[in-house]
C-alpha cells in the first residue's frame, strides 16, 4: 500500500554528511545542498511527493482501516462498543462493518487497525478456543482468553498483527473485566480502555467520567444504562473530530445473562 | 486352516485372499463395550455403555465431540480412537479456516477411510484397533447421517448400527424398529438408543446413569452429551415404557386364560 498522502521518507543519496529533510520550508539551506549536487532547482521548495531525487519506494504490508473501540468494566457487566466505519486513506470502504467479535457468550473482542490482520487474528483465536473446548470439555474463561490473546499477539512479535484490541467480558466471579492490548501482546486488566484512531479523544473523557480521575465529588457505581449513554456521548464527540470514526456505533452489553447489542447512529461525514 | 502362517504381517495375504491382521484388528473392536447409533431425518443419536476397570475407577468415555455438527462413538482401543478424534478435529478446524464453512461429514469420512486403508498397506504400521460410529449433519443439505468405520478402511452409511461386545442383541432390536426412526422425535430416538443398549449389558449389570451415555445432534442442534443426572429422566421413561409393555403382555395372557378383566390402572 503506497502512502501517497504523506511525503516519502527519503534520504538524499549524496548529501555530504547532512541528512536534511528536503520538505522543510523553514531551512532555506535545505534546498541548496541539493542544488550544489546538481539535482535540479529545489531551493526552498516543499517536496510534495513527486521528487526529482531517487529514493526507495517500499511496499507496506499494513493498511490502517480506521475506527475506534471502547470497553468499560462494571460491577456485574461489561460494555464494549465500536464504530462501524471501515476506511482506507481518505476513502470510506463501508459504513456498516462490525469491529466486535463474540468469542464466548461471556466475552467480546473489539479490534481496530488493519482489517485483514484483525480477521486473521479472530480466525486464529476461534480455532484455539475450539481446541481448548475439545480438550478441556468446557468453554474458556474470560481471563484465560485474555492471556491467550496476549500470547497469540506476541507469537508474531517480529511481524505483528496490526490489530489494536480491547477485550471485555465477565470474569469467573461475575464481575466485569476489561483488558487493553498493544499490537504485540502487552496487556493489562483495566476498568476502562479505548483504542483506535479516536482513542486520544475518548480516553481522557472516560478517565474523568468513569474512572473518576481528577474529580472531587463522590465516586459512585454506575448502572449499565448510564454507561451506555456515556459511551454514546463519547462517540459523538470523537466522531466530530476524528475523520475515521462515524456512521454508527455498535454497543454490546455483556452480563451473566448474555450479550445485548444495540446500534446508535452517528454523523456520516 | 492357514491362519497362523499368514498372519504375522499386515502386508501378507492369506491363500483365501484375506488380510488376517486386519481381521484380527476387527476382533479388537468386538471386544470393546457396546456403542449404538440411530438416526432420523433430522437428528442422530449415539449411545454407549461405559466400562469401568474396577469399582474404584471412573467409567471410560466413549462419545467424543468432533465439531458442532459431528460426533463419534468408539469401540475398541481407546487410545487409537483418541488419536483418530484428534485428527478429525484438526481436519474440521482446518476446513473451516481454509473454506470458511463447516466440513461435510461425507468428506471427512472419505479422508478417515483413506487414513485407515493406509495402515493396511504398509510394512511399518498396524491397523487402527477401533471401530467408530460417526454421527454428522450435512451443513449444506441439512440432512442427518450415521457412518461406521472399521479397521479395514471400509466405510458404510447406516440407518442404525451397533458395534462392540454383545451388540448383536442391539442390532436385532434396531433391525426390527429402524423403519420407525425416520420420523421419530428426538426423545423417542434417545429411548430407542437406550433400549438397544439395554440388551448389550452383561449378566447381572443394568443400564444406569453411571455407565450409560447418550449424545445427540440435529439440524438446529449442536452436539450435546447426556451423562449422569441428565440421563436419569430418560432412563426413568425407559423403565416406565418397559413396565407398561410387560403389563400389557401380562394382560394379554390373562385375557387368553379367560380371567375376569381387571380394572385398568391409569
Amino acid at each position: 500500500m503506497f502512502d501517497s498522502a504523506m511525503p516519502p521518507k527519503s534520504k538524499p543519496l549524496r548529501s555530504g554528511g547532512f541528512n536534511k529533510n528536503t520538505s522543510s520550508i523553514f531551512d532555506p539551506l535545505a534546498g541548496q545542498i541539493h542544488n550544489s549536487e546538481g539535482y535540479g532547482a529545489t531551493r526552498g521548495k516543499i517536496d510534495h511527493g513527486v521528487t526529482e531525487n531517487p529514493y526507495e519506494r517500499r511496499f507496506s504490508p499494513y493498511d490502517f482501516n480506521g475506527g475506534t473501540c471502547v470497553a468499560i468494566a462494571g460491577s456485574d457487566y461489561a460494555v464494549i462498543a465500536a464504530d462501524t466505519r471501515l476506511s482506507s486513506g481518505y476513502e470510506i470502504l463501508s459504513r456498516d462493518m462490525s469491529k466486535l467479535h463474540t468469542l464466548t457468550d461471556k466475552c467480546i473482542l473489539g479490534s481496530a487497525g488493519c482489517k485483514t490482520d484483525v480477521d486473521q487474528l479472530r480466525s486464529v483465536l476461534d480455532i484455539k478456543m475450539k481446541m481448548y473446548h475439545h480438550n478441556h470439555r468446557k468453554t474458556m474463561t474470560t481471563p484465560a482468553v485474555a492471556q491467550m490473546l496476549g500470547n497469540t499477539l506476541y507469537y508474531k512479535r517480529f511481524f505483528p498483527y496490526y490489530a489494536f484490541n480491547v477485550f471485555g467480558g465477565i470474569d469467573e466471579e461475575g464481575k466485569g473485566a476489561v483488558y487493553s492490548y498493544d499490537a504485540i501482546g502487552s496487556f493489562e486488566r483495566t476498568p476502562v480502555t479505548a483504542t483506535g484512531s479516536g482513542q486520544a479523544y475518548i480516553i481522557p473523557l472516560l478517565d474523568n467520567v468513569i474512572a473518576h480521575r481528577n474529580r472531587l465529588d463522590e465516586k459512585r457505581d454506575l448502572l449499565k444504562e448510564e454507561v451506555v449513554e456515556i459511551v454514546k456521548d463519547a462517540f459523538i464527540s470523537c466522531g466530530e473530530r476524528d475523520i475515521y470514526t462515524g456512521d454508527k456505533v455498535e454497543i454490546a452489553v455483556i452480563t451473566k445473562d448474555g450479550i445485548e447489542k444495540t446500534y446508535f447512529d452517528l454523523k456520516a461525514d | 486352516m492357514f491362519r497362523n502362517q499368514y498372519d504375522t504381517d499386515v502386508t501378507v495375504w492369506s491363500p483365501e485372499g484375506r488380510l488376517l491382521q486386519v481381521e484380527y484388528a476387527m476382533e479388537s473392536v468386538k471386544q470393546g463395550s457396546a456403542c449404538v447409533g440411530v438416526r432420523s431425518n433430522t437428528h442422530v443419536v449415539l449411545g454407549a455403555l461405559k466400562r469401568s476397570v474396577s469399582e474404584l475407577s471412573s467409567h471410560q468415555k466413549k462419545l467424543l465431540e468432533i465439531d458442532d455438527h459431528i460426533g463419534i462413538g468408539i469401540a475398541g482401543l481407546t487410545a487409537d480412537a483418541r488419536s483418530l478424534a484428534k485428527y478429525m478435529r484438526n481436519e474440521c478446524l482446518n476446513h473451516k479456516y481454509v473454506f470458511g464453512a463447516p466440513i461435510t461429514p461425507a468428506l471427512l469420512m472419505g479422508d478417515l477411510a483413506d487414513k485407515h486403508q493406509r495402515t493396511t498397506q504398509t510394512y511399518v504400521r498396524r491397523p487402527f484397533g477401533v471401530g467408530l460410529l460417526v454421527a454428522g449433519i450435512d451443513p449444506q443439505f441439512q440432512t442427518a447421517h450415521l457412518y461406521q468405520t472399521c479397521p479395514s478402511g471400509n466405510m458404510y452409511e447406516f440407518y442404525a448400527s451397533a458395534i462392540g461386545a454383545r451388540s448383536q442383541s442391539a442390532r436385532t432390536y434396531l433391525e426390527k424398529h429402524y423403519e420407525s426412526f425416520t420420523e421419530a422425535s428426538l426423545d423417542d430416538l434417545i429411548i430407542h438408543a437406550l433400549q438397544a443398549l439395554v440388551g448389550c449389558v452383561s449378566g447381572d449389570d443394568e443400564l444406569t446413569k453411571e455407565n450409560g451415555s447418550i449424545a445427540f445432534l440435529g439440524k438446529d442442534q449442536k452436539f450435546t452429551m447426556l451423562e449422569g443426572d441428565a440421563l436419569q429422566p430418560y432412563l426413568d421413561r425407559l423403565e416406565l415404557k418397559n413396565a407398561e409393555e410387560e403389563k400389557d403382555d401380562d394382560d394379554d395372557e390373562e385375557e387368553k386364560e379367560g380371567d375376569a378383566p381387571q380394572a385398568m390402572e391409569t
